[in-house]
């Protein structure tokens, strides 16, 4: 008798609690079911078929991904992207850091600076990529033409090497204010006393800096190096308005390749196999991250 | 010269009456309840956007029944990249446009056989859009590629383009044009000029006939064609050197370079470059004066080698219009507009009428034109079309994806001395080797 109320309580309870649950999740819930679940599921479903893009006629089983493993280009492109992935991380968090460094120590124009790094990151990448196109490709050349500086008389984007480095000073140009602002909130949120219990022992700010600062920021560290190694594998919007892939298809990052093997060659299977070999590739290493920078994290 | 102005002026002032007059809704369109409203994919070409809307609205006001809608896709996108999206949300425009996935759509769109407008166009120019026996698109122009020339230098070098045969010819035309002190050529890198239009000088004249040169195409797919030994394409390559060596213009290989060509050529400091018609609206819009000339390539030292004289002509893309998700009001508009367009005297004008006058300086390809090609590039195709001095565009026929595979990485990387003849020769037939015989009915 006494067991069943206690059941009862603990149905009620449960009831309640995902009422609760319901009304606050309910709605994002199904937007996400309905934009990302579906569509992923759906997408999944497609690699298994010989869809066209059009339509599916009968089921293949793994030819598509057998396909796409046995393109030697799918496997420069992937090389290519786990390279810009490394170097925009590195460059995109030193930079950040940096910035956020700057912007917060007790310069007078720190406030204007703030917006100065920022607005970057509010032009769209399509826009940046074709201003920074037209620099590289005509005003940089042409400055250098007059002033006879050898290293920028010919365009960027013509040379593989020079190209795959325009493209990550535009990436670490557009990323790296946003990134800032993560790095802001993790300095500031460090508690005074700390600091100034360091400086009554005597450390240097170097040494405050990284014995005090960055181990009570781990967190900033976390998110900043997710954001950047996902938008990393990402990268699609910079790379086709600033490269096209160009010059000799050499800088095509991953998302590139995925969408012109599909649309431009019409092989929407492989396309979306690639597709799929790319998300587990990119969960894979976002999961490594996390869990390595999680270590470092000091729980307060 | 004087008097035949007049006489010009005459007859536009004519012709603009009587377009006064045909404007009023035409008696034979019938009174249709309710209008059914018909959507177009684009606007044919994105640079006359503005005329074809003039068009589709006058269309809308001449009758009732239907009301044309264009809709603009992404220009940055392929027309599959903006067609597919739109199939899957059963969403389809009726009326589509386009050259190179043509195969791609040929179980999606209606045939056109038996209809009016097709009996009128020119039977030679349906080829390529009739997929195993069905006529899966209509021709909209021609167009035509070859050395695009500022008339106004070559005068001022003492060049008649008319007697350039060979490379002879062609080589002591650029020095003339040096010697007046101007730049000879301006040889884009661009990669669709290159993948496209360049290549296709070497298809169009590796066979005398039509089965030739789809033979190289199926040898080419097979992996049986060893191209370093054909002599039309060693002549391809001289030609490719040529150019090079003459040309003036800064190497860029990226897209920025067509506008680049177009403002040297237009700005009277180059005298030619390898494009086609469709740059004379925008040359005309930087250089209204100037006039411009096309004319053909020469690929050999001899005379009457083939194709010396002549210039490839070729549609730019096909009408198709859906037969999967329209209903047949629908397709009936998209018919009885199109007619319209070709052969209605109002919609002739705006098909064939300069740019400048508000039309589309289109050529025109259907029978009955009243109409006489309005620039001075179309009149130049014209007298290589009335002389039978036309090439073959087997560009046409090139798989999807293909002239991007061509012409963003091997040509590109000829173009900047990255790699040598036979390399060159060996990326060519690499990137053919296993792609679908769309041309012998191969789905694609």
């Amino acid at each position: 008798m006494i067991l069943l109320k206690a059941e009862k309580e603990v149905q009620v309870i449960s009831a309640r609690k995902t009422k609760k649950f319901l009304k606050f999740a309910g709605i994002p819930l199904v937007i996400f079911t309905i934009v990302l679940v579906v569509p992923f599921v759906n997408g999944f479903y497609y690699t298994f078929t010989d869809w066209d893009g059009f339509e599916v006629t009968k089921l293949v089983g793994f030819k598509n991904y057998a396909d796409s493993f046995a393109d030697p280009k799918f496997w420069v492109t992937l090389r290519f992207t786990a390279l810009f992935v490394v170097v925009s991380l590195v460059l995109v968090n030193v930079v950040a850091f940096g910035l956020a460094l700057i912007v917060t120590s007790k310069l007078r124009s720190r406030n204007i600076l703030r917006t100065f790094f920022f607005v970057p990151n509010l032009i769209g990448g399509v826009v940046l990529g074709v201003i920074w196109q037209f620099i590289f490709n005509s005003a940089i050349v042409s400055l250098a033409n007059k002033y006879d500086v050898e290293l920028f008389k010919e365009s960027w984007l013509q040379d593989t090497n020079k190209a795959f480095w325009a493209l990550i000073i535009v990436t670490v140009w557009q990323s790296s204010g946003y990134m800032m602002i993560v790095y802001i909130t993790g300095l500031v949120s460090i508690e005074n006393d700390v600091l100034e219990a360091s400086q009554i022992d005597g450390a240097s700010p170097l040494r405050t800096l990284f014995l005090i600062k960055i181990p009570l920021m781990a967190q900033a560290f976390t998110i900043a190096l997710f954001l950047t190694l996902r938008s990393g594998f990402m990268a699609y919007d910079v790379n086709v308005a600033l490269t096209d892939g160009g010059p000799f298809r050499t800088t095509e990052l991953i998302s590139l390749h995925i969408f012109q093997d599909a649309f431009l060659e019409g092989d929407f299977g492989t396309g979306q196999s690639k597709a799929v070999v790319m998300f587990l590739v990119v969960a894979l290493a976002a999961l490594v991250q996390v869990t390595i920078s999680k270590r470092y994290e000091v729980q307060r | 010269m004087k008097k035949s102005m007049k006489l010009g002026a005459l007859a536009l002032a004519s012709a603009l009456a009587l377009s006064v007059v045909a404007v009023a809704p035409s008696a034979t369109a019938a009174t249709c309840k309710k209008k059914t409203e018909v959507v177009m994919f684009g606007t044919i070409k994105k640079e006359i956007r503005e005329q074809f809307l003039a068009a589709a609205s006058s269309y809308n006001r001449s009758q009732n029944c239907y009301n044309l809608k264009s809709i603009l896709g992404d220009d940055s996108l392929t027309f599959l990249q903006n067609i597919t999206p739109k199939y899957a949300t059963k969403n389809a425009p009726t009326i589509m446009y386009d050259l190179q996935y043509i195969p791609d759509m040929a179980d999606k769109v209606m045939d056109w056989k038996g209809t009016k407008l097709m009996s009128l166009a020119s039977p030679g120019l349906l080829a390529a859009a009739n997929i195993g026996g069905k006529q899966v698109g209509l021709p909209s122009t021609a167009e035509a590629f070859g050395l695009v020339y500022n008339k106004a230098v070559i005068k001022e070098a003492g060049i008649d383009v008319t007697k350039i045969k060979t490379w002879k010819d062609l080589e002591a035309a650029f020095k003339k044009v040096e010697a007046a002190g101007k730049k000879p050529l301006h040889f884009s890198a661009i990669w669709w000029s290159l993948g496209a239009h360049f290549t296709n000088m070497y298809h169009t004249t590796a066979g005398k006939t039509h089965e030739a040169r789809l033979k190289v195409l199926d040898d080419l797919v097979d992996g049986k064609k060893d191209l370093s030994k054909d002599p039309a394409f060693k002549n391809w390559l001289a030609t490719y050197d040529l150019l090079k060596k003459y040309n003036q213009g800064a190497v860029n290989l990226t897209d920025t370079e067509f506008d680049a060509s177009i403002a040297n050529l237009a700005s009277g400091d180059y005298g030619f470059m390898f494009q086609g018609n469709w740059t004379e609206p925008s040359l005309n819009t930087i250089a209204k004066s100037t006039k411009f000339g096309l004319m053909n390539l020469p690929m050999s030292n001899d005379p009457k080698g083939y194709g010396n004289d002549s210039i490839p002509v070729g549609v730019p893309g096909y009408f198709m219009i859906d037969k999967q998700q329209s209903t047949k009001e629908e397709r009936a508009g998209a018919i009885d507009f199109l007619t319209w367009l070709y052969t209605s005297p109002q919609g002739q004008r705006f098909v064939a009428d300069p740019v400048t006058e508000g039309g589309m300086g289109f050529i025109p390809v259907y029978k009955g034109f009243k109409t006489k090609p309005a620039t001075s590039m179309a009149g130049d195709i014209a007298n290589f079309v009335n002389a039978g001095k036309t090439l073959e565009w087997i560009n046409t026929y090139y798989p999807g994806g293909l002239q991007e595979e061509v012409g963003k990485v091997s040509m590109q990387q000829y173009f900047t001395d990255k790699i040598s003849k036979a390399e060159l020769a060996t990326a060519i037939q690499n990137a053919w080797k296993g792609k679908p015989k769309t041309w012998r009915g191969e789905a694609a």
